[in-house]
């Protein structure tokens, strides 16, 4: 186990120790099976790191989440106006009230989870039982005809609610962070510790 | 077989063990896609057979499944395990005798199993679906045996290293025996509810994880090097490929449960981890693929390489889907749908079978030191299975595409069984494809033991002209 730092990307392992695991490398007969020392190749490297990146930018909650009653708390709000009440039949009424609400941040969630006028009447008394209630409208989520509590658990509010939002980041990925990080460092000293990859055995022995 | 049960250890021929794990491989595949395109036209034609229990597709979904993974891959597992860790480490098997008994009681223990499943005696929990008792019996009479032989032959080699393959190997059955004795806890002590859900698919996720993905590919890197005569391309993207299926496949067993009450932040650890095991797949794919450089025209000449490599480059899309499937945004789409079940055929009848079919082909006509009796009916075999499977994947692929729109938009069930009627024939025919193949293939190892033509000392089957 004799370890040298003069040059980590090349390899951790003292000369003494590099010549040694040649040797074995190249007399170690495995069954009439060789193995060769050439390095990751860099497209793989470039793979394992874009996959890393992936792994938390496709994986955060902003991404198939349930609707909240904040998302159709102004649909709601929108059932009883004159010219959504005016309208000849649902399909109708139900585009006016699209229409009168695009233009917020929550366009592409409300496209993403479409509703019929048959819908809101299910969920409208709840969310308006809620309004009344004073809740916290992101607290609850629309899962089919009822109107529930989202299944989170966060911090405490001052008025004694609890926070029942999904943050984009929690201790799942602060986690995750650190595992990785102890796997490649690993890893890395593992792969490190044999002989350059300027040096290739010869198998024709 | 029979006769080395209680025979002294040095009667038992080298390889004995292997060859009868070999053969029962694929006796049980045959029996399991046999079953598994049985269930198939009961789905197709949903008329067929019925009015009989034991028939019914809830008990026989269970069987095809069970024979499939503890009969044929598990088995086929044993198989290359029986004699590559001692050609690996120019030694033999620690024990033939326990090999034999290993794999008399892993035929015993299967076919009880399978009879009470069949009988209806179920534990109800998907992949672990045995009663409890079969459950202490697959760790005490199947997986830790097979351990104890692997693991006692790699500290008895006569090597000084220990080769890729065998880093698998004896880690896998280390991580399959307390994958099973851990994971069916709920049965052991009665764990319910949301305890029993995550263990259920810890178990489930592992035994993909951590016994068929490791072990298949463990395969590979003996069956690519040894018949191509390449060098492994990199012992390097070995290291990062064994730690990262240990570290990464480990831990995502939430992901299976993205919809059930459990903490959102083990959700989101698993989710990452889940799309993670693309790490180990770059490196397996890659490796092997490297390895092939200079000897690509083998992979139209050779069977056990063709099989081989076909089964590495379904690695991809099997990783891709299986990285990307259990994200949030993907999740709620497919879960419960037939795409899972395309997805579960392409890692167990695509990926790792095209791995283990190379590895009991090579296996048996080097330990029988007879060459395949026909070329013919491997080929067949091969096309068989590999258009049988893609039929298989596509039209299920599609079908879950479909339930999954009919979930989200809420499609009366009934239209939505109805639109996947076409895609339901056409899972028969694949499956009956792939049975028929399997067929082929136990005939032809039946006739290769029999009348193959015999290997010299110090050859390789492939190396030998075919003299029919």
């Amino acid at each position: 186990m004799s370890w040298s730092f003069d040059s980590p990307l090349r390899t951790l392992s003292d000369e003494e120790k590099v010549r040694k695991d040649e040797v074995l490398w190249e007399n170690d007969n495995l069954g009439g099976v060789h193995e060769d020392n050439n390095p990751v190749p860099a497209p793989v490297v470039w793979l394992v790191g874009l996959t890393v990146v992936t792994a938390f930018a496709i994986t955060f909650p902003l991404w198939g989440q349930r609707p909240t009653a904040a998302l159709y708390e102004p649909y709601v709000n929108s059932m009883d106006k004159p010219e959504v009440l005016a309208a000849k039949d649902d399909k109708e009424a139900m585009a006016r009230i699209v229409a009168m609400n695009k233009g917020t941040p929550n366009d592409a969630l409300l496209e993403r989870h479409p509703l019929t006028m048959d819908d809101l009447r299910i969920v409208a008394p709840q969310i308006k039982a809620l309004e009344s209630k004073g809740a916290h409208m992101h607290d609850f989520e629309v899962v089919g005809d009822k109107v529930v509590t989202a299944n989170f658990e966060g911090n405490y509010r001052a008025d004694g609610s609890r926070i029942r939002q999904q943050p984009w980041w929690d201790k799942g990925y602060t986690i995750d962070l650190f595992y990785l990080s102890y796997f490649f460092l690993s890893v890395f000293i593992m792969i490190k510790r044999l002989p350059p990859t300027s040096w290739q055995p010869k198998h024709d022995h | 077989m029979f006769k080395y049960l209680f025979a002294k250890s040095e009667d038992i021929p080298q390889g004995a063990a292997a060859v009868y794990f070999g053969f029962s491989a694929i006796v049980w595949f045959v029996i399991g896609t046999g079953l598994g395109a049985f269930n198939a036209s009961k789905l197709a034609f949903p008329d067929f057979v019925t009015g009989l229990e034991f028939v019914s597709f809830g008990h026989m979904r269970q069987v095809h499944v069970h024979a499939v993974i503890f009969g044929w891959i598990s088995m086929a597992f044993a198989m290359a395990m029986m004699y590559m860790t001692p050609a690996l480490g120019n030694t033999k098997l620690w024990s033939e005798k326990l090999g034999i008994w290993n794999a008399f009681l892993w035929n015993v223990g299967l076919s009880l199993g399978l009879t009470l499943l069949w009988s209806g005696m179920t534990s109800g929990r998907e992949y672990s679906d045995f009663p409890w008792f079969i459950d202490l019996y697959i760790a005490t009479f199947m997986t830790i045996p097979l351990g104890i032989n692997v693991w006692m032959t790699i500290i008895h080699r006569k090597t000084q290293g220990i080769y890729t393959t065998n880093w698998f190997f004896g880690t896998a059955v280390f991580m399959v025996s307390i994958v099973f004795i851990v994971g069916n806890l709920p049965e052991f002590f009665h764990l319910t509810g949301l305890t029993e859900a995550y263990l259920t698919w810890w178990f489930a996720h592992n035994v993909l994880g951590l016994w068929i993905t490791p072990v298949a590919a463990a395969i590979a890197y003996y069956t690519i090097p040894k018949v191509s005569g390449n060098p492994l391309y990199s012992h390097r993207i070995g290291h990062l490929h064994f730690w990262s299926v240990v570290v990464f496949y480990s831990t995502p067993a939430a992901h299976h449960l993205m919809s059930a009450p459990l903490p959102e932040w083990l959700k989101s650890f698993a989710s990452v981890e889940g799309v993670l095991i693309l790490v180990p797949a770059v490196a397996f794919v890659s490796n092997i693929l490297l390895t092939m450089q200079g000897k690509w025209n083998m992979f139209v000449e050779n069977l056990e390489i063709r099989f081989t490599v076909t089964g590495c480059l379904m690695a991809i899309p099997l990783n891709m889907q299986g990285g990307f499937q259990q994200t949030r945004a993907i999740n709620w789409y497919i879960h419960g749908t037939g795409w899972i079940v395309a997805h579960a055929h392409l890692a167990l009848l695509g990926f790792s079978t095209f791995l283990e079919a190379a590895a009991v082909y090579l296996g048996l006509q080097t330990l029988l030191k007879r060459k395949l009796y026909s070329l013919t009916l491997g080929n067949l075999h091969f096309w068989f299975l590999l258009i049988g499977f893609t039929t298989y994947w596509v039209s299920m692929t599609i079908a879950g595409l479909i339930q999954g729109a009919g979930k989200i938009y809420e499609v009366p069930y009934i239209d939505v069984v109805m639109a996947e009627h076409p895609y339901m024939i056409a899972r028969w025919i694949g499956g009956s494809l792939v049975f028929t193949g399997n067929c082929f293939w136990l005939y032809n190892m039946w006739m290769t033991a029999r009348a193959g033509t015999v290997i010299p000392e110090g050859r390789m089957a492939h190396e030998l002209a075919y003299e029919r």
